[in-house]
């Protein structure tokens, strides 16, 4: 009995060794084992959601698209200062990588609005920037950007069947390179998703509370920073104002503001006084980089 | 008897290392930093697809080895996979990773990009790639933060 016991761990720790080895080391192994790969990514990808790298490249076209409608400015003291802020924000948000990294762009148009492609690249308008008074509102505003990236808001505009047909088209296909045929309509899935999110960002804007959700996620962020979280509220509220005058922009895809300042109110955590000599030091920054 | 014990501790072994977690870096690159923040100094750098044995948890950071560098890595930048089994040091890969690697390279790739840019030369992806590629050099970011009384998480 005892003998037979010994065998079992030997028997498992060749089985073991043989999983963990190498397979380069068993010739043509893949090829044997060919069509039982495929069959398995064809099921695990059934129902897999964008995967990060995915999200990049729907990203970069939401951008490209972005800057077919906008812009980009030339300001480079202005884009530096944006980058940084950004950069601090996204340091101190939920997801502070991402697949191809947070990037920062200001638009040339005086309305007001940022938005966020998916994957990280995060458009503000040189109105929207005028209209925050200080260093800390400019962050907030960054911060709700970044914490719809971190939710994968943008990813979550496109339409459910349209990425089901994407992965029925990938699901189907053992190789990396696609034939033209395939290419012509997994672009056509590409586009549409584009669409998806492009009109979400910039025509019809988030669910009420998608907008909710990134302004709680903004005032963690910024309280982790060392930012005033209560920022976003002072923003919001001047924005309201701002807003009554101007009307389109982000009055048009963001919930009414007063109702965002209703539900924030109450969830801003509770921090320090900030020392002076970081909000002299911040506001004279601040005040060289915004004109 | 002293046989079984030795054959137990060996598949004792063999199982711990077979079934060590491991997790997968999901950003293009990335990197094992001396100490658990984003400004320690780099050990080693990582790229997507890479596999990390997990070492240890500290907050946000898993502490990994990769090859003959032990250092941390922030949970953003990895994720777990199921079918993990071993480390991917370079020239050390599973089949499974092989074929993750391929199921990775699939769907909205650098291909599809090439013919929707085809289709659109309107797009302006050339500005796209200027803002992907004015970076900020980290010592600068970590340098604002000071300047301006902020914090590093």
């Amino acid at each position: 009995m005892m003998r037979k016991l010994s065998l079992f761990p030997a028997v498992f720790v060749m089985l073991a060794l043989f999983a963990s080895c190498d397979t380069t080391g068993f010739g043509n192994i893949s090829q044997h084992i060919g069509t039982a790969m495929t069959a398995v990514d064809a099921t695990s990808s059934a129902a897999r959601p964008i995967s990060e790298e995915e999200e990049y490249y729907v990203g970069r076209a939401v951008a490209a698209k972005i800057l077919g409608t906008y812009k980009l400015s030339t300001d480079a003291h202005l884009t530096r200062y944006v980058n940084l802020i950004g950069r601090t924000v996204a340091l101190g948000s939920d997801k502070p990588y991402t697949y191809g990294g947070y990037h920062f762009a200001v638009l040339d148009t005086p309305e007001i609005n940022a938005f966020a492609a998916p994957g990280g690249t995060i458009f503000i308008t040189a109105g929207m920037v005028r209209t925050t008074a200080n260093e800390d509102e400019l962050a907030a505003v960054l911060a709700h950007e970044v914490a719809h990236i971190g939710k994968r808001d943008g990813i979550a505009a496109i339409k459910s069947a349209r990425w089901t047909q994407a992965l029925t088209l990938i699901g189907t296909t053992a190789a990396k390179n696609y034939t033209s045929s395939e290419i012509s309509q997994l672009v056509s899935i590409f586009e549409g998703s584009i669409d998806d999110v492009f009109k979400t960002l910039v025509v019809n804007g988030y669910g009420r509370s998608q907008e909710y959700a990134a302004d709680e996620t903004a005032v963690m962020t910024l309280a982790r920073c060392g930012y005033d979280p209560k920022a976003l509220v002072s923003f919001l509220k001047r924005l309201e104002q701002r807003g009554k005058s101007s009307g389109g922009g982000i009055m048009q895809t963001h919930p009414g503001t007063a109702d965002r300042i209703d539900n924030i109110s109450g969830k801003i955590p509770a921090t320090g006084a900030i020392h002076p000599r970081a909000i002299e030091a911040r506001t004279a920054r601040y005040n060289q980089s915004v004109r | 008897m002293k046989r079984t014990l030795t054959f137990s501790t060996i598949f004792v072994f063999v199982a711990l290392s077979v079934l060590a977690e491991t997790v997968t870096v999901i950003t293009r690159d990335n990197a094992i930093r001396e100490y658990a923040k984003f400004f320690a100094p780099v050990k080693a750098n990582v790229r997507y697809n890479d596999r990390l044995e997990v070492l240890a948890t500290q907050g946000d950071w898993y502490k990994v080895k990769y090859g003959p560098s032990i250092g941390y890595i922030h949970k953003s930048a990895v994720e777990q996979r199921v079918a993990a089994m071993s480390a991917s040091y370079p020239g050390k890969r599973s089949s499974v990773s092989q074929s993750e690697a391929a199921l990775a390279g699939k769907g909205f790739n650098p291909q599809v990009e090439a013919s929707y840019k085809n289709q659109h030369p309107e797009m302006k992806f050339y500005l796209v790639d200027s803002i992907e590629r004015y970076v900020v050099p980290d010592r600068e970011v970590a340098q604002f933060i000071t300047n301006g009384g902020l914090r590093q998480p």
